[in-house]
């Protein structure tokens, strides 16, 4: 059951005295008296009108303009006690004493938080309270203005329904509704408020007269009603504007849009759950977040500037509306935990109180601004602000991923290795450099370095940067500690036939530093490559393993460099064929080798000697 | 018919152990026709003498005249024996060097690959080197160690070349025979290496530093005190103190002392008494006399033997 409050003309009470009334027992007494009203608010035995009542509630006030919300960041300090608030347009400050039970939220051009068994607004431009009513301690959900009326949700404790609020921007109430139902963060427009429900519906009140003048019903997850780029929103999973095509919303044609599924560490949410209170200090999931900024198209829906964009602690990542391909990333010196999508970029507030505008094209910095302290939580509301400037970092994608890659940071592993995969498809010679950077570091960690190795055998292109890392071995006197990724660069460069190599993967078939895979790499690669310059080396290995190779990848080894040695032997001199020869039936051959010489000796017969050259005639 | 190399073999070792119980200054001037004989030894090469004022070789067994034929063999069996017997020969078997070379560069199964590297260190010989430094890289660590121990007696500059890339190797005890054989080489050309390695915990390196620096040089190791262990320094510096006047000064050693006696420990007032006991009688009486001074201002130190001024 629903109870409705109807108190319009609330005589002007103080801001002192109002406080001194709980919420509930306010709700409890107006409940029992007169000027109560029962409407089906908020029923499930609603059967769809097909968009009828909604359509009609589009032609009342679909006209009207939408007034832009400020641009705006809210900060949580202290111990859950205090907020700073930052005017992105003017760069005012102020802050604001208060303890805190939930996110506060930016509505229009009022910040509303709850604490300390009240509810309250903050002129955003001031930081000066406007409203504050009592609550009994319920948390905030979310909250909408529309330059006169706030409307506010509550969720009760103990999942025993919720409490829907509207107070006037004089403290005055204008309606008190509460329901069993779970209602999820609200929006008012015109004196309509428009309240998303049971996880489909959006319900539309009109604060005049308490009376749910419509409803719609929505195919996609929705707990979340707004106001942005001069439109309500309705989203949970996506964006669904309110216009002329949301009285066929039920049939699931009203005008949508969302970011493509894409697989992203730490699966972050694009909007966070209406019906839940955001805590007032900012979790895991704040830290792992997807963006987005709707903006009306001409006919659909769209996401602003072509992109979304996503954020792991310290790294934001910004993708391609349209396939969801990464388009840039941004290493940031501390963990983000707040942020909003603009037009043409990007706010991100991290937990230091650093506020950086990111560009949608790049990701560079555009600009940065700061709270002043470390922060628990940070909200950012951007509407009207279209982000510009000149970009002070610039980079390549490569050059982003592998500074991504390579932070030595052992919370972003996942998103790293996630980050490794994207670079292995950059058609870059520098991808190529940061691979076998990656694949090189010894502070890259034993889950990306097995990927990072895989990534460069498959690399097709910068085969300068490998052999330069090919050219580096181990050594204890220089602290050079670990050696490259011989295995996975062998692979790459037999592939690219590059002969050029040969000389330094020989160079590694005699590097004990190196590790048995990678020199069983080395070898085949060099049973492609190798030339005579090689043979010297080819014969020192063979002779020194062909015994004593006793683990199978020494002795595969031994059988591609015999096949090597066999192949560029000089019709001049078979001594380095008949070292094979002799090998393949010598017993003391550890016999995996033995076997796979001789059946490679029959294989690959002797080559004749070449025909000695006849005299050339000479012209007469 | 030949006779049994094993036989021969013993006999030698026999031989060979009589002469290392004798004390080193008999040793050093027995002379080489007194060494005992295989009866079988027909006409065997000379044994290489040791160079003059080097330490003197015992007096070798002869080469058994099959040896390099059983080496040739094929047969693992009589190989073995054959480097049993060459091993025993010492510098008298460097004829077999070729032999044993060529075997290493074809491949030898790892227990006789080790035989094979300790028989080419016990030949001495600098043709060994090239062969003894490939398997310093060998990923088999023990015969890395047994190549880098062979390089020490071999010499040479394959040997010094390779040594001093060794100093680099994965294996710590690598790097500490590595250091140890280039000061027995007295490869003076690896000092700078050599401090590398001892500021990377190489601690077989200041010993090496110690024989083979120059005034200079020492008393850059003396500056190592107090920054790397007093244990690990004192070898080298009581290498250096040792050293004739010809090669160190007494000035820098009259340094290195005063560096000692300033740490004022326990340790030093031992280390210096050692040096003391060590001193050469009527050898450098300056030197002498800042040692005898630096045991009296350090004997008080805490835990210390002697009460402070007892001499």
């Amino acid at each position: 059951m629903t109870s409705r409050t109807n108190a319009p003309n609330a005589p002007g009470r103080g801001l002192r005295a109002t406080t001194t009334v709980a919420l509930v027992a306010l709700t409890a007494a107006v409940a029992c008296g007169g000027g109560q009203t029962r409407l089906n608010l908020f029923s499930t035995d609603w059967t769809d009108d097909n968009g009828t009542s909604i359509d009609r509630v589009w032609q009342r006030i679909g006209s009207k303009p939408v007034p832009p919300a400020v641009d705006f960041v809210v900060g949580v300090a202290g111990r859950d006690d205090k907020m700073i608030g930052l005017d992105l347009a003017s760069g005012s400050k102020w802050t604001f004493q208060h303890p805190l039970d939930a996110r506060p939220v930016i509505a229009g051009s009022v910040v509303v938080a709850s604490g300390g068994g009240e509810v309250f607004a903050l002129e955003a431009a001031t930081g000066k309270v406007i409203w504050r009513r009592p609550t009994g301690g319920l948390a905030l959900l979310g909250a909408g203005d529309d330059g006169s009326v706030t409307v506010a949700t509550f969720r009760r404790a103990g999942d025993t329904g919720s409490v829907l609020l509207a107070v006037t921007h004089d403290g005055q109430i204008v309606r008190q509704i509460e329901t069993k139902k779970a209602l999820g963060a609200p929006a008012v427009v015109a004196g309509m408020a428009f309240v998303p429900w049971a996880g489909q519906y959006v319900s539309v009140i009109d604060l005049d007269n308490g009376d749910e003048t419509a409803r719609v019903t929505l195919r996609q997850e929705t707990s979340r009603a707004w106001t942005e780029s001069g439109a309500l929103w309705f989203g949970g999973i996506g964006f669904v504007r309110f216009d002329e095509r949301i009285r066929e919303a039920s049939k699931g044609k009203a005008s949508t849009v969302s970011v493509p599924p894409r697989e992203l560490p730490g699966m972050p949410k694009l909007i966070p759950a209406g019906t839940e209170a955001l805590p007032a200090s900012a979790n895991a999931e704040d830290k792992t977040r997807e963006y987005a900024k709707p903006e009306s198209g001409d006919a659909m829906a769209s996401l602003a500037d072509g992109r979304w964009y996503g954020t792991y602690f310290r790294l934001a990542m910004g993708f391609d509306a349209e396939h969801a391909r990464l388009a840039w990333v941004h290493l940031h010196r501390a963990n983000y935990i707040g942020g909003a999508a603009a037009a043409g970029g990007l706010v991100l507030c991290d937990d230091q109180g650093h506020v950086t505008e990111l560009d949608a094209a790049h990701g560079a910095t555009l600009s940065e601004a700061n709270l002043g302290e470390p922060l628990l939580a940070c909200v950012v509301n951007i509407d009207g602000e279209r982000a510009n400037g000149t970009p002070t970092d610039a980079k390549s994608l490569a050059a982003q991923l592998e500074e991504a890659v390579r932070a030595d940071d052992p919370q972003l592993v996942i998103a790293q290795k996630l980050l490794l995969r994207e670079l292995a498809t950059v058609d870059d010679d520098s991808a190529t450099k940061a691979l076998v950077d990656a694949a090189s570091d010894p502070r890259t960690s034993p889950d990306l370095l097995v990927d990072a190795r895989t990534a460069l055998a498959n690399r097709r292109n910068g085969a300068v940067f490998m052999e330069a890392a090919l050219a580096r071995h181990y050594d204890f006197l220089k602290d050079v500690l670990r050696t490259p990724p011989v295995g996975p660069i062998a692979q790459a460069l037999g592939a690219m036939k590059e002969k050029n190599a040969a000389p330094l993967l020989a160079a590694h078939l005699l590097d004990p530093a190196d590790t048995e895979d990678d020199v069983k790499q080395a070898a085949a690669a060099l049973a492609v490559l190798a030339g005579p310059g090689e043979l010297p080396a080819l014969r020192e290995f063979f002779g020194m393993y062909r015994a004593t190779g006793d683990d199978d990848d020494m002795a595969s080894a031994v059988v591609s460099v015999g096949q090597a040695m066999a192949t560029i032997a000089s019709p001049a001199d078979k001594s380095a064929r008949a070292q094979v020869e002799a090998a393949a039936t010598d017993p003391n051959t550890v016999a995996y080798a033995r076997d796979r010489l001789g059946a490679l000796l029959s294989a690959q017969p002797v080559a004749p000697d070449p025909a000695p050259a006849r005299p050339k005639n000479k012209k007469k | 018919m030949r006779a049994s190399p094993l036989a021969a073999a013993l006999g030698a070792a026999v031989a060979v152990a009589f002469v290392l119980a004798l004390p080193f200054s008999v040793r050093a001037q027995q002379p080489a026709s007194t060494a005992p004989r295989t009866p079988t030894a027909a006409t065997p090469p000379a044994p290489p003498k040791a160079p003059k004022g080097e330490y003197a070789a015992p007096a070798a067994v002869p080469l058994a005249p099959d040896a390099i034929k059983r080496l040739k063999s094929g047969d693992l069996g009589q190989i073995k024996g054959a480097l049993d017997d060459i091993r025993v020969s010492g510098r008298a078997g460097a004829a077999a060097v070729p032999a044993i070379v060529e075997l290493l560069k074809q491949g030898l199964p790892p227990t006789m690959t080790q035989s094979a590297i300790e028989t080419l260190g016990e030949t001495s010989s600098e043709g060994a080197s090239e062969v003894l430094g490939w398997y310093a890289h060998h990923r088999n660590v023990a015969l890395r160690r047994a190549a880098i121990e062979a390089l020490g007696k071999t010499r040479g500059p394959i040997a010094i070349k390779t040594l001093r890339a060794s100093l680099s190797d994965p294996d710590e005890n690598v790097r500490g025979l590595s250091a140890t054989a280039l000061g027995e080489l007295k490869a003076k050309e690896a000092v700078g290496d050599l401090f590398v390695a001892l500021d990377h915990k190489v601690e077989e390196a200041a010993a090496s530093i110690g024989e083979l620096c120059d005034p200079a040089e020492c008393v850059r190791l003396a500056g190592k005190l107090g920054s790397v262990p007093f244990d690990v320094m004192t070898g080298g510096l009581d290498q250096v103190l040792l050293r004739p006047p010809k090669d160190v000064d007494d000035e820098t050693k009259i340094k290195i002392v005063g560096r000692v006696r300033e740490l004022g420990t326990a340790e030093t007032n031992a280390f210096l008494k050692d040096v003391q006991t060590k001193w050469p009688p009527k050898s450098a009486p300056r030197v002498k006399q800042a040692i005898d001074q630096a045991v009296i201002a350090t004997s008080g130190s805490p835990g210390s033997s002697a009460p402070e001024g007892s001499p």
